[in-house]
């Protein structure tokens, strides 16, 4: 036997058809007049979003100054830089930020993962939460509620993502002076711009730096790297090709930063002796 | 055997239909065609409830432009920048539709969020609509996958930078995140498969899955109806009003037929 809140949701939903045929109009052509001239609109504003984002940019309207929507193109990417501020499309900021409020290393994770994954889960529960069959929203408070919480909570953290300074690689970034304090290499300009490299490259998603970092699949902890002494040379080539050097190594190549930037990240290692 | 010659206006009709006639035999499209437009919709339907359809159309013109775009893009770390400052500044209309891509995936976005407001709002997720909103919220997912992939393939400074750090936040997961980093940055770090990998994901996997999830989300609006405004005072689902259809014949419909029936 159905229980009742089943049989009576059934029974709303067959009144509902039956009205629809009782007193529904067609699709075409009121309800298609509504979407049509609605379609136009949107049609109309994209063109027109990117007519101002070209005629507004300075100049001839070609290059990279930006106009009122901002650039149309920015500098060549260059895996080398290492004083760029990432800055993700605009609806992902919220999520950005949330990587400011959740720091490196412990609770990344929640910030990152696990909050996001939290939201999309609950999102996808809605209609198994929410099984009452009141639509009217001044009888339904914990949807107002909660609607509102998230509607602000978004808000708020896409315009602080918006409006902040740095951002995440900067989280790690932002050590860099302390690493090279710690390990005593401040005056050697080719281990900071390797340490720079190091904290954007993603090497901390597996290895442990100075108490920062993964500890994933075996990746030793390099706090101390350089005081095995193995030379730049060593530590190139295994960048390059870390199974040629230490067979059956899962560490993936890192050819592609290019020569100098390997020299300066062996460089860091190498001067990575531990900390005091 | 007499028959009667037809008339003018007959043999016209006739070989206009032909067609439509020809194919109605062989596919039945017109009849579900004919079933799709004059369907009847609740009579107090609103504008809010146009953002679906808004956001379909935002849709179509992404896989408009986007079609444009892969003509003259070059998924390829060397060439990558250069196609794209050709499509801004030489290609004809060339910035246009590039323009039209950009500012497109944002309406989409936005109007994607909005719709789903609106039918949160109108409590329209509830029975038997849950399914259709399971299939919006992959929607939604699908539909920032797209702006996430998408990003990366100018290669400038941009692009890259907010690429690498997207990378580091999935090798953040736990234990499949450094797996799930490496295949999207297609084994390494970020280089030229990256690159092509991102540019097929976004241009073949999330457009075809969403253009399929689309066809079952408009298959239930279809199937199940859309629902009348919660406030509305003649909503479809309250039964016939003051007990009389509104061209004066008493209903049986609904509820009193339902009441007879238990
Ligand atoms: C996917 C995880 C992963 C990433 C990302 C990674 N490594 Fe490794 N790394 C390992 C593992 C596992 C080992 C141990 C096996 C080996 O020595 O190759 C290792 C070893 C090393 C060693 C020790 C080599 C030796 O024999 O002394 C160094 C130095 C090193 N990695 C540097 C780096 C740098 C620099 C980066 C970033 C540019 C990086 N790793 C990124 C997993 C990783
Ligand atoms: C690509 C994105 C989407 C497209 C093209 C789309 C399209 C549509 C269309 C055309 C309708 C008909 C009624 C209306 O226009 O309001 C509709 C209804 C609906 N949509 Fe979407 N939608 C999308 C995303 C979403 C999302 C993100 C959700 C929620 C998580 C969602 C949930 C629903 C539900 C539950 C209905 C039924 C509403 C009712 O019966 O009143 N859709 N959708």
């Amino acid at each position: 036997m159905p229980s009742d809140r089943i049989v009576e949701r059934r029974r709303v939903f067959q009144q509902y058809k039956a009205d629809v045929k009782e007193r529904g109009k067609p699709f075409y052509p009121f309800a298609m007049f509504h979407d049509t001239v609605m379609s136009l609109v949107v049609v109309a504003v994209i063109t027109g979003l990117a007519i101002v984002w070209k005629y507004s940019t300075p100049g001839d309207h070609i290059g990279t100054d930006p106009g009122w929507l901002g650039k149309l193109y920015d500098d060549p990417a260059d895996p080398g830089t290492i004083n760029f501020v990432p800055r993700p499309d605009w609806y992902f900021y919220f999520l950005f930020y949330l990587l400011r409020i959740f720091k490196w290393p412990n609770s990344v994770i929640i910030g990152t993962i696990g909050l996001p994954t939290v939201l999309l889960v609950l999102l996808l529960l809605v209609p198994f939460i929410d099984i009452r069959s009141e639509r009217r929203l001044l009888r339904r408070p914990v949807a107002i509620v909660a609607s509102v919480l998230v509607v602000v909570s978004m808000g708020v953290l896409t315009y602080k993502g918006a409006t902040a300074k740095e951002s995440l690689g900067s989280e790690l970034v932002a050590k860099v002076p302390g690493w090279a304090k710690a390990a005593n290499f401040t005056a050697n300009k080719q281990a900071v711009g390797g340490a720079h490299l190091f904290a954007v490259s993603g090497c901390l998603n597996c290895h442990t730096y100075q108490g920062t970092g993964g500890g994933f699949a075996g990746a030793p902890n390099l706090t101390a790297e350089g005081a095995k002494n193995k030379g730049v040379q060593f530590q190139i080539d295994h960048l390059k090709c870390p199974a040629c050097v230490n067979p059956g190594s899962p560490m993936p190549s890192f050819a592609g930063l290019g020569e100098a930037n390997l020299k300066k990240l062996a460089s860091f290692l190498e001067a990575s002796k531990g900390t005091k | 055997m007499a028959t009667r010659r037809m008339t003018r206006s007959e043999q016209l009709q006739q070989t206009i239909m032909y067609p439509v006639d020809w194919l109605e035999e062989r596919s039945g499209l017109v009849g579900g065609l004919r079933y799709f437009l004059f369907r009847k919709v609740p009579g107090d339907i609103n504008w809010f409830q146009t953002l679906g359809s808004a956001t379909l159309t935002a849709f179509i013109v992404q896989a408009l432009t986007g079609v444009i775009l892969a003509m003259y893009y070059k998924p390829d770390p060397n060439s990558a920048y250069d196609s794209i400052q050709h499509i801004t500044n030489d290609v004809f209309a060339g910035w246009l539709v590039r323009g039209m891509h950009r500012w497109g995936a944002s309406v989409f976005i936005i109007l994607m969020f909005m719709h789903m407001g609106r039918v949160f709002l109108f409590g329209a997720y509830k029975y038997p609509r849950e399914l259709n909103w399971i299939i919006g919220v992959l929607l939604l997912a699908s539909g920032l996958g797209e702006g996430f992939t998408g990003y990366l393939l100018p290669w400038d400074q941009t692009a890259y930078w907010a690429t690498v750090v997207g990378i580091n936040i999935n090798g953040t997961a736990p234990f499949l995140g450094p797996f799930l980093a490496q295949f999207l940055q297609g084994g390494t770090y970020i280089n030229a498969d990256t690159l092509s990998r991102f540019y097929a994901i976004h241009m073949l996997m999330i457009p075809g899955a969403i253009a399929a999830l689309i066809g079952l989300h408009l298959y239930l609006v279809i199937r199940l109806g859309v629902t009348s405004p919660p406030w509305s005072k003649e909503a479809a689902g309250t039964g016939p009003l003051n007990g009389a259809s509104p061209n004066g014949r008493a209903t049986r419909t609904g509820l009193s037929r339902f009441r007879r029936g238990r």
